[in-house]
This record gives structure tokens, sequence and C-alpha cells, in this order.
């Protein structure tokens, strides 16, 4: 069956939602991205490496999340009513998250200052956890709304950007990167494990789970386990001195970064099926014994 | 919105008639001059069971207002070929040209003569679903009544999509053309095959949705869960067309295990004919010298008339009855001594003793069990010996009912189950009394707004029936219409209703071919036909074949709201002003269709809640019109100033506001002398309305007693009693028209014959179509399932198929993507939900999507409405497969009363390609 | 305090569909949008199968939660319990069709008309650019119970200040009006039948009660 064939009508399946397309994936894979690798890149500037490539380029990655979003809401030229909402919108707060990551992101590129740097990474996280519990607060999608979702979101963010800084980093630092790339690996293989078990353990939509089967076997294969492995390899070519560990890293970078988006392609487009119907109860149709024609509606009297 | 409130805005009360559940009172909402809403007119809500409420389709009433594809200027055809490959070539002309040109057509005629030489109307007209055209075509049935003999025989659907047998057994029965439960008071409804949820209108629907409410069940007995279905009790799957084994069954439960200690004794000794003696040879054997029916009296020992004051006659026993004599076809009589007679109630209970649940389990996949459980529930509901008081009456009370549905009411096997059901009602006592079986209207007798007044005494302490003579002196030998209705059909006499009641598949059959021995003048084609609200290419069946036959007729003149797939052959398409644009008073309440049973009587107007678009006009405008250019103006007027614009004769007691027959009246003039008749009439003099009262106020009634719902009572004061279950005086009639028949070389009709006995038996009824199909070089197992149809509250009569909005709504129901199968018969032969499948029937195929379902019958397949245009706008893209397009006419599958059932055996296929969307 | 709210007895509903077209034109709603429907839903296997009609809209919930997550709080809940849709400030961001578990909400961004291209006149004379690209649902005919407060007329007792579908009801279905008055018709009725609503798991506290059987 596939996942977005309409249900036969009138059944309570879910549907696909047909509202947000590649323009909102594209916000949660740049902005997860973009977010994440800013976080490393503000801790990594904290040793005195130079990070601002990397923290323009995570910049940038936001930014061009949002302009997608920009793209895809109905009102574009109402868009600053969007921080009307602070009290409760995680919408309105990851649209401010925004400003103060690129305000602290243009002080951090102005002034190349750690605690700055630091500053912008710590708006990067809060941005990525931003977009994390906006999906939580849709409580139409069950697999966004599952308690483990966001925390997943969040630590697809951070192994993306532990991906991506992988990739740009060079010398003493690779190391660390590789380290911290396996932990981020790690903590997402084991959040995206717990994710689909409670998936199904809390009934959300088989076509959710469907979808989500459908990638896991090379989501875990390559954006994981090789991902790992290659991380691994790097980091102990770092160790040994050994030739290529760069490029493993990268590759492991690219590949961790990569499963990200896949997931939040996934996560948006194709699992985002909606609640669907609950008849609790059957109607009682007549048929029990009831007071009936013992006291009629008589005529005109 | 925020200049709403500048705006002009305005309410309009109006009604809905566009299918015979109506007429329902509604208000239309207009801005500005443009009508935007119709709303529920709550001035109604005292007088109208459904409290002022329309259904769904009036809601569609704005769009086909504003429908862009309307017909606004009056059309001629400039190609003469005509063809469903032949463009029309409709171009337009004016008013003036378009009814000067009718009117040289109709002068030709009178020239010529009004019949032609076969005895047939030169001039045929074809009006839509049951009547309710006429709640639209202003004054037209004056014209048509100035005009004379017409041929009304060529059925946009009467006979092959109604309750047929139903009406015409109903009627014949208890003056019920239309049968249903008395809702209100009743506990327990048998609905067999009912769809009164999606076609009963707003008073069944508001009705059954109260009662549910209070408890009563209702077991619905059909293939498919249908609406009505869905909203019932239980549901009882039965096999298709074995819905008679199935009453039968309920009948031997009552009768035969039950017995008569536990029925209503009264009522079938004193209101059936249960106690009438029936002599050896089937017939009743009757006094020597009275030649009434004889009862057998217990306490003298000796057999009586039936009408012998005091007498307690004798349901059960053999009798030896000392003299007497039978009555037969062509009165032959046949006297007879020391002869056993037998009641007929024992006749029913050894005629039913075969038909047992487990019997009938076979026949219909209903367990035995089901059928036990439910006759003993119908039994236990229907509390006999309970009474209740009805407008200061004690009448009985039996809360039970057995209602049937399309295809189970008409074609072979609906004579049985008309009797069945009626029997079963007079077994409890439960015909005619307060929560029973009721009629619902009269349309064969008259006058039609009240069923009291029909009942007149008959022979034999029956009611008066007015048959089509079958004796020799009177039968009619020649065809007076080209369905035979005369000739064929007895019971359905020859009223204003009685042509289009015909067998009317026969006239469009017998334009194509006659049977070898038809020894009749061969039906002619008429010079003009008129369509008005109908579109026979779609709603009659092997619509393919039928659309060639309205190819030949020479001149056709639709009154046209879009281009449809009739109108398609068509010379001329006159626009008129639709539901919204126009004006007419129509009667509420009385007796009317399906559950009409209303506590109030009157009359509503429908007005123009806005100007008419383009060039349409009002159809007593148009109505006028031809009777001014046809030279039949005072005869045209003579008939409104008679009534025939449907409401009151404008002259009566103590008034008159009668039309000047010589003279051209416009249309406000003639409703307005209308609307102060009727008003007048119904206060008995109190209160004279105008058409500007009416304007105002929409509608005017006087109460109506709750009692004249039942007929039992007057039949009670008249001493009368209902003509069940023996049916002596039919048997009699097929024998004298087989005789007619016979003595002309024909025998093309004796299958049809078979169905007069007097106690129906079980034939192999779904063997019929079996039959038909090796009768016809197809093998029965290339065709494995039965196809059906459903009706659509959306769509049901409404002619609203180019309506966007339907369209729109119609989609949240089941089926109306395409065909309902059973998923599991689907799996087996690999169809997916959505797939594009053929349904194939050995004359043709038809197409459309697979909709799957667990409530049907794996044997079954369902498709609702009507629908494979490929004319009409809008409705051309749908791509819905239709039942009318494979299903045959066949003369085989024709019953006595003429009429045929919805039921085609085909298969299914998915067709390669087809992929999901 | 007043708080509307809507019974809808499943005993009743045939799935007519009238109150899903009453709504349509009341509305003025495009092709393709229905704040409201009726639901034609099938259970169980040949033989032992149901089927039931439930009709859907926005539910009015006493915690929306598309109204917690509009980031513009063009959608907002009001003290008499109706959650209203401000046009003008709606961005179409559609957060709140995400959030909404009754699919009640709909967005369409080119204006769509019954028959093709241009609108007929009933669609001319209504036609709302402000409606374009924004959010839109079931507001249970706010105008109307607008302007009750404004006659004194009372929702769900009088028909011009009762919500369109519940007057077109053919089968007496639905029943509006303030369930903090004791008294009134919908308070009454929810106290002598069961009901349930829907999805109530998620806490989003509906104010359409579902009623399916007698107390």
């Amino acid at each position: 069956m596939k996942p977005n064939r309409p249900p036969l009508p009138g059944q309570p399946a879910p549907r696909l939602q047909q509202h947000w397309d590649w323009r909102a994936a594209g916000n949660f894979i740049c902005g997860g991205s973009g977010g994440g690798l800013v976080l490393f890149a503000g801790l990594a500037g904290l040793t005195g490496a130079e990070v601002r490539p990397q923290l323009a380029a995570g910049l940038v990655l936001v930014a061009l999340g949002l302009l997608c979003v920009w793209f895809e809401i109905g009102r574009p030229w109402r868009a600053l009513n969007v921080f009307r909402h602070i009290r409760s919108s995680w919408m309105t707060r990851e649209a401010s998250v925004a400003l103060a990551l690129f305000g602290a992101g243009a002080l951090a590129l102005l002034t190349a200052h750690p605690t700055a740097q630091a500053l912008a990474g710590l708006c990067g996280l809060a941005f990525v956890y931003a977009q994390a519990r906006i999906l939580a607060a849709d409580k139409g999608i069950p697999a966004w709304r599952h308690a483990r979702c966001a925390p997943l979101v969040l630590g697809s963010g951070l192994a993306e950007g532990a991906g991506l800084i992988a990739v740009t980093l060079a010398g003493g630092l690779q190391l660390a990167a590789a380290a911290v790339l396996v932990l981020a690996l790690s903590a997402r293989l084991l959040l995206w494990r717990r994710y689909l078990d409670g998936l199904r353990a809390d009934h959300a939509p088989a076509a959710s789970v469907q979808a989500f089967d459908a990638i896991a076997p090379r989501l875990v294969r390559f954006g994981h386990l090789l991902a790992g492995g290659l991380a691994l390899l790097a980091a102990a070519g770092a160790l040994g001195g050994l030739p290529g560990a760069g490029i493993a890293l990268a590759a492991a970078g690219l590949l961790a970064a990569g499963a990200g988006w896949w997931f939040k392609y996934t996560l948006i487009r194709r699992a985002a099926f909606t609640q669907g119907i609950a008849l609790k109860h059957h109607p009682v149709r007549g048929g029990k014994p009831a007071s009936l024609a013992s006291t009629p509606r008589l005529g005109n009297a | 919105m925020t200049a709403a409130t500048a705006r002009n805005e305005r309410k309009v009360p109006s009604y809905c008639y566009n299918c015979v559940a109506g007429p329902d009172f509604m208000n239309v909402k207009v801005i500005d001059g443009v009508a935007t809403e119709i709303e529920p007119n709550f001035a109604a809500a005292e007088v109208h069971p459904a409290r002022g409420r329309v259904c769904v389709k009036a809601h569609g009433l704005v769009q086909k207002t504003y429908n862009p594809h309307r017909i606004l200027q009056p059309m001629k055809r400039t190609n003469p070929k005509k063809g469903r490959n032949e463009d029309p070539g409709f171009v337009p002309i004016s008013w003036d040209e378009a009814l000067d040109t009718i009117a040289a057509r109709l002068a030709a005629v009178r020239e010529k003569g009004l019949v032609d030489d076969a005895g047939l109307p030169r001039v045929a007209a074809s009006f839509g679903h049951g009547g309710t055209p006429a709640m639209y075509m202003g004054t037209l049935p004056a014209f048509l009544a100035a005009w004379g003999p017409i041929d009304f025989s060529f059925g946009s659907g009467q006979g092959v999509k109604c309750v047929h047998s139903e009406h015409l057994y109903g009627e014949f029965w208890h003056r019920a053309f239309t049968v249903a439960a008395d809702t209100p008071n009743c506990r327990y409804v048998i609905s067999i095959g009912s769809n009164v949820d999606a076609s009963g209108g707003p008073c069944a629907v508001t009705r059954h949705a109260d009662a549910r409410v209070r408890g009563y069940k209702r077991v619905q007995v059909e293939p498919h869960l249908s609406v009505t279905g869905a909203c019932a009790s239980e549901w009882v799957p039965i096999r298709p067309k074995t819905d008679p084994a199935f009453m039968f069954a309920l009948i031997h439960v009552l009768v035969c295990e039950h017995g008569v200690g536990q029925l209503d004794l009264p009522f079938l000794r004193d209101r059936t004919s249960s106690p009438y003696l029936v002599g050896p040879d089937g017939l009743y054997l009757r006094d020597p010298d009275s030649a009434r029916p004889l009862v057998w009296d217990p306490v003298a020992g000796r057999a009586v008339p039936f009408d012998t004051p005091g007498v307690q006659p004798a349901l059960e026993g053999r009798f030896r009855v000392a003299a007497a004599v039978t009555v037969d076809a062509d009165d032959a009589r046949q006297p007879l001594a020391d002869v056993e007679g037998v009641p007929a109630h024992t006749m029913l209970v050894e005629h039913m003793r075969k038909y047992t649940p487990e019997w009938a389990e076979g026949i219909c996949d209903v367990p035995a069990a089901t059928i036990r459980r439910i006759a003993g529930e119908y039994l236990e509901n229907a509390q006999i010996g309970a009474t209740i008081e009805v407008d200061g009456a004690t009448l009985p009370l039996r809360p039970v009912a057995v209602t049937l549905g399309k295809s189970v009411n008409n074609g072979w096997g609906a004579f049985e189950c008309c009797w069945a059901r009626t029997v079963l009602a007079t077994l409890v006592g439960a015909l005619e009394v307060p929560g029973g079986t009721l009629g619902t209207t009269v349309r064969l007798n008259r006058p039609h707004d009240d069923r009291h007044l029909s009942v007149a005494a008959g022979e034999d302490g029956f009611m008066a029936q007015k048959f089509n003579p079958t004796d020799k002196a009177h039968w009619v030998a020649q065809p007076t219409g080209r369905n035979a209705h005369r000739t064929l059909v007895p019971i359905v006499g020859n009223s204003a209703w009685s042509q289009a009641l015909g067998p009317t598949q026969l006239a469009w059959m017998f334009q194509r071919e006659v049977p070898r021995d038809f020894n009749m003048p061969k039906p002619t084609l008429p010079d003009i036909w008129f369509i008005y609200r109908s579109n026979p290419a779609i709603s009659f069946w092997d619509t393919p074949s039928l659309v060639e036959t309205i190819a030949t007729f020479p001149f056709t003149v639709s009154f046209a709201y879009t281009v449809d797939e009739t109108n398609f052959f068509a010379d001329l398409l006159l626009p008129e002003a639709t539901d919204l644009e126009s004006l007419q008073m129509i009667k509420v309440g009385g007796t009317k269709f399906v559950e009409q049973f209303w506590t109030a009587r009157g009359v509503v107007l429908r007005q123009p809640a806005v100007e008419p678009q383009g060039e349409a006009r009002d159809f007593t405008w148009i109505s006028t019109e031809l009777a001014r250019r046809t030279g039949l103006l005072e005869p045209y007027n003579k008939a409104i100033n008679r009534g025939a614009g449907g409401v009151s004769p404008l002259t009566g007691e103590g008034y008159d506001f009668s039309l000047d027959p010589t003279r051209t009246h416009d249309v406000d003039t003639i409703w307005d002398a209308i609307c102060r008749a009727a008003s007048t009439d119904l206060s008995q003099g109190r209160e004279t309305h105008d058409l500007a009262w009416f304007k105002e106020h929409g509608f005017y009634t006087v109460p109506m007693p709750q009692r004249s719902w039942y007929l039992t009572p007057t039949l009670a004061e008249k001493g009368l009693r209902y003509e069940l279950p023996y049916q002596e005086r039919l048997l009699r009639i097929g024998r004298e028209l087989g005789n007619r028949l016979h003595e002309h070389g024909m025998h093309w009709w004796d299958t049809q014959l078979s169905e007069y006995t007097a106690l129906p038996e079980w034939h192999d009824v779904p063997g019929r179509w079996e039959q038909a199909l090796v009768d016809s070089g197809a093998k029965p197992e290339d065709y494995p399932l039965w196809l059906l149809a459903t009706k659509s509250m959306q769509y049901h009569t409404g002619g609203n198929v180019s309506i966007a909005l339907m369209r729109e709504v119609a989609q949240n129901v089941r089926g109306h993507a395409g065909v309902i199968m059973n998923a599991n018969t689907a799996k087996g032969l690999g169809i997916a939900d959505g797939d594009r499948v053929e349904i194939r029937s050995h004359i043709g195929a038809t197409y459309g999507k697979a909709v799957l379902a667990h409530g049907i019958r794996p044997d079954t397949l369902v498709i609702p409405g009507q629908f494979d245009h490929w004319a009409t706008p809008v409705a051309k893209d749908f791509g819905m497969p239709s039942l009318n397009t494979v299903a045959p006419m066949s003369l085989e599958l024709t019953d006595a009363t003429g009429s045929g059932a919805d039921i085609v055996r085909v298969a299914i296929r998915r067709l390669e390609g087809s992929t999901v969307q | 305090m007043t708080r509307y709210v809507m019974s809808i007895d499943l005993r009743r509903c045939v799935g007519c569909q009238t109150c899903t077209a009453a709504c349509k034109n009341a509305n003025a709603t495009p092709p393709g949008v229905q704040w409201r429907r009726v639901l034609d839903l099938e259970t169980g296997e040949f033989p032992d199968v149901r089927r039931s009609f439930l009709p859907t809209a926005c539910m009015h919930c006493a915690e929306p939660p598309c109204a917690e997550v509009c980031p513009t709080e063009a959608t907002q809940k009001r003290r008499d319990g109706l959650v209203t849709i401000d046009y003008d400030v709606c961005i179409g961001c559609a957060n709140c069709v995400m959030a909404c578990p009754y699919e009640a909400r709909s967005i369409v961004h080119e204006p769509r008309f019954a028959y093709g291209d241009q609108p007929i006149a009933s669609e001319a004379i209504r036609f709302d650019p402000s409606r374009i690209s924004v959010a839109t649902k079931c507001s249970f005919c706010k105008e109307r119970i607008d302007a009750a407060a404004a006659s004194g007329r009372i929702p769900g007792r009088d028909p011009e200040v009762t919500p369109a579908c519940v007057n077109s009801c053919i089968s007496g279905a639905m029943v509006f009006g303030d369930i903090d008055d004791p008294d009134s018709a919908v308070s009454r009725l929810l106290a002598k039948t069961q009901h349930f609503h829907m999805h109530e798991e998620l806490g989003t506290g509906p104010s359409v009660y579902y009623i399916w059987d007698h107390a």
C-alpha cells in the first residue's frame, strides 16, 4: 500500500499531512544541521581554534531553512507576525531564538571572541531544541507528538552538527571531533531505536511506522554503523598519525549528517500521518426495550 | 465580509419537492438579488413533520440557479441527423420562434387527428420521478388537459426504478400507493430492502431518528448494508431476490408454529376474507341465491353469507356445505352441492406449511433460527389487544410493520413480497391501525389527497376497485397507449396516473421489436415528444439501445436545464425558470408519498426568490403561450378554473375567483386566483389570502386529524374487509385476461399470467435471471455476481448531477466513487480499493472504481444512483459506472404488473494498467 | 460564564451531508474545503459489520492545541468557548493544521470556484480574499453568536443565532447551546445521555459531545 494513498472513503484511517512540503522539511534539515554546527563550532572555538567559517556556514544553513519556510507560508509579507505568541508557541520561540542566534553569530564573526562564539553555540542548541518542540506540540501528528520524537530530533541535529564540524576540522581537533561524533551517533542510534519502539508500543499510525521501517536498515547501517566505524577509524588514525584519517572523518561526518537529513525528510514528508478518527462507542440504534409506543405523540389534541 | 450589514438581505419562503418525499419547507436567503443559501423555514416547524427542514439536495439549488452550464435561451437543433456521435448543433433562437415552431407542429397534429392509425396518441410526454415534475411545471397540466389524449407511456424509470408492485397491489389491498410504517408509533419494523433513511426525505429521517432514540427496533434485511441498514438495529444480509422465501417463512412461523390463537382473531374474522370458504376448485363458495361468499357459522353449524348479521365465522376447519355456487372467469357459474368448504385462513395455513424457516435458510442464506426469532419478535411486539387513544377515539395499537424496498417490491417476486407483507400485517391486526403498516397516498383511485374518500363498497364485502376490464365485452383489445397498460394490466386501472404506471419498458422495447404473436397494431412513434425533468437515456435500462430509439423520434421538445443524454436528441430546448426563479402553489400535508402523513394540510407557494437567469421563463407563461398559440386558450383557462393547476378549483362554495376563459392571463394573475381559491377553500370561507400574502407568509395550513392516517376505522365504519389473504378475484381476472389474449392468438404474455394466483407459491425468483441468461445464449457461470443499485439521498431524483456541490458532499458517502464490492471477493479477484474495474453483463459493460467494504454480501455488487453520463456537463467527467448501462430490457424479466427489478447478473474484473491514484 | 458546545447524537445521524452542504453555503467555503463533514465509517467483517456516521468539525477545544502553537495569535480561544481565527493576522504557516488532532483546518492558496476559474454569482458576491492562504475552519458560525449578544437572542434556541449545521440537520442530531447553563437544551440532553469526546486522551477538552446511548 502506498503510504499517501487516500483511505477508503470515510475510513478512519490516518492521512498523510499535505500542508508541509519539502520546504518545511528543508527548515528542519537546514535548521537542525545549522544549529548543531554552530553549537559545535562555538564549543570548538573555546579551544582557540578558528571556527568562523563553520559558524558562518551554520548560520547560512539556519537562514536557508528559514528562507524555505518563508517561501512556504501563505502570507509571507506578514511574516513578522510570527513573533506575536512567545507565551506558548514554539514557532514564535524558534523565530526569536533565530534572531538571538543571528545576533550572537554576527558578534562572534565580528569579534572571533570565544565567549561570543560559545554564546552563538548555545543559541544554535536552543534553535535545534525549539524546532524539536515545534513538532512535539503538533498533536495532530502522532509521530511528531510522541514523547521520544523531540529528543531524537534534537539528537539528530546534534549528530548532524557534529558530523559537519568533523568534515571541516583539521589537525588536533580531529580526534576530539571523532570522539564527539561517535558519541553523538551512539546517542542518536539509541534515540532512534527507542523512538521506533515507542511508536509501536503506543500504536502510532501503522503507515508512520512503515515509513520509518522502510529507511531503518540503511539509516542504521550507513548513517550510524558505517559512520561510527569511520569515525573510530579516523580517531585511531589521528592517534596513530596515519594518513587518511581526515578523509575517513569527513566521510563519517557526511554520512552522519546525511542520515539525519534523510530521517527528517521522512519524518516531515513520509511519516507525518494524522491522528485519524476514533469512534469510541458505536451508537445504539434503537432495539432496546424502552418506553416505546406507550407514550406516542398524538394528533392535534 | 464586513460589508454584510450594508447589503440588502432577505429571506424568501419556498418549498423543495425534488423527490417524492417532499414537499418540504425552506427559505431562500438572497443578498443583493443573489441567492446565497437555503435555510429551513422554522415558521413551518409546527405543521411539518421535519420541522421546516429540507434535505441536502435543496442546498444545491443555489448552484442550480447559477450553474454556467444552464440552457438560458431557446435553442433549436441544426443537425437533422440524430445520433450519439452527431453534434446536435444547437443554436439560439427567440422564444417567439420556438413557440411558433411547436404551435405549428401541434396544429399539424390536430389537423391529422389526435390519435394515429394505430390508435395511439400522436403527442407523447415523459416527465420525471413520481409526479414531482408537476410540482414545478406551473399550469402545464392545464394545457395537457386542454390538448386531449397524450401518451405518457415512454417511462423514464417508472416500473423499473419505482416500487411498482407496491403501488399497484398496495392500492388494491389497502389504498396504499405508497406503504410506510406508522413510524411515530411503531416499535418493531422488519425493513426488507427499504432505504428510507436515504430516500424518505426529511420527514422520514426525522421520524426514524426519533423512533431510534425512543428505542424502536428496525431489522434491516438486504444484501448490502445501506444507509438505512447502517441506522438499523440489526442487519440480515439476505441473498438477492429471495425475499419472498424469507417472508413466507415468517408467515409459516406465525400461522403454523404460533397458530391462530396468538393472532388477532377479531381483525382476521371481521376485517379480512380469512373466514371466506374456498371450494375444491379454489374459488369462493358462494350463496346460491345472492352469490355472496359464504362463511361457516359455528353456532348454527352451517354456511351463511359473510355479511349475515351477528355471525362469528370460523377461521379454521373443513366444513361440508350443503349448497353453493362458484363464479369463475367470464362469469362461469358452477352450482355445487354437499361440497367441502375451507376457510381462507386454513387454506393459508396449509399453503404455508411447507415454507419452514429451515426451507428458507437454504434459499435466503439466513439462518432458520434468525427467521424464527424475527417472527417471534414481530408477534410479541404487536401487543395484540392493546389500544390507544387517537383524537378522542380508541383504536387498536399494533406497533409492528414490514416495509419493502425497490427491487423487493418490483419485478418478479414482488407480488409475493407485497402479498406476504400485507398478510403479515393482517395476521396481527396491524394493517392501517396505529403503529402498524400504513398506506400514505392513493394515485390510481380518487381523490388523490384523501384515501378515505376513495373507499367505497364493492363486491364481496371488499372495497370497490377500478380495474381495467377483462370481460369479453369491454376488454381493450387495441392499446390506447404504447405500453398497452389497459390491455395487459387490469390492476393498474385507467386513472391519470395509470398509463405512466403501465409496463413502461414495453413502450421502449416494442419500438424495436414486438413478439411474434403480438397481434396488435405495431406501436408507432409519436409525432411530438415532450420531456421535462426526465432523462430516460440515463435513468432507464439498456441505455445504449434506448438512446438509439430516442434518436428516431421525429420531433422532440425538451424543457431543458442543461444539455443531457436525452435532450441531446431534441429538436428544441426550452429553458424554464427553475426552482428559485418561478411561481407555483402546491398542496402540502394530507396524504402524500413516503412518510408524509402530517397533522396539517394546506398549500405552499414557490416564488421567484431571484430573477430568472438569461431567457428562462416561468412554466406558467410557457404553458399560457402554448395554449394561446395553439388556439386552446379557452379550454386551458377552463382547466385552470377546474383546478388543473394542481390546487383548488377556482370556484367553490361561496367563492368564485375563476379566470375569464377567453383572455390571456399573466402568471401572477393566474396564481393570485389560485391562492385566493385555495385559502378560501381550506378555511371554509373564513380567510382569503392573495398572492402577495402568500409571498410573504409562504404557506397556509389547517389541522388534519391523526386519525385520518389510518384506513381501518373507515373500513370498519363501512363494514368492509381487506381482500386478504386469499386472492380469488386476482385468480379470476388472470384467467379472464388469459382468455382474452388467447382468443386473439397472443401467448407472449403467458408467463406473466402465472402471477395471478390465489395464494402465491415460491418459484425460484433468482433463477429467472439465470434462465434469462441461458435464453439469451449466455452462460450463467460467466456472470457470477448480482449487481444492485442503491439510492443516494444526494442525487435521488434531483436531476442535479451537474451541481458541483452535490458531487462534493456525495463523495463523503460510501460508494459515490464507483461500485461497492465485498473486500474478500475483491481480494480473490485481485482487485484493490480504488482500482478501475469493468462490470460486465451479457449486454454490455460499465466502468468505474472499486469501493471495497465488508457491509455487502460476497456475491453482490452495488452501484449508487444512476450515472454513466456522456453529455450532461460536470457529470460526464465523473467516471461513475451505472447499472442502467448493463441492465437488459426483457419481456422474460417483466412481471404481471409490467415491472422489472433493478438487478443484473454480472462479472467484474480489474482493468489492466489500472493503478490506484 | 458561558461556554458554547455542540452535542451530536450519533443514534440519529444518517450521514446525509445536509449539514455539510448547509455549512458550505452558509460559510461560502470553496470546493474541497469542508469545515464540517460527515464520515461514513465501517467496522468489522462480513457479516458482523457496523456502519456509522460521524460528523466532524472543529471541536472548539477548551485547550486548543492549534491556539497553543499558533505563532501569530491569529487563533484565539474566546471566553465563550469559541476558537476563532483572525484572517488578517494569520500567516498561513499551517502549524495549527499539524496541531489539530481532528483534521478540522484547511488552507487554500488560490481562489477556487465550483465551475472553473470564474465565480458564479453566489460565489462572487461573497468572495473574501482575506481567506486565501490563511487557515480556516468551523467557527460555530461566529457572526451569529456575536449577533446574539447584540440582539438578546439565545444561540441554540433561536435559529437566527444558531450555527447553520444545527439548523439544517434533518435528523435532529445536533443541539447547540451554553453548557454552563444547566437549563439549556444541550445541558439537559447531555444529562440524560451517554456521550464521549473524540480523542479525549489528548487533553484537548473538545466542546463537541458525541451521544451514543441514553443514560
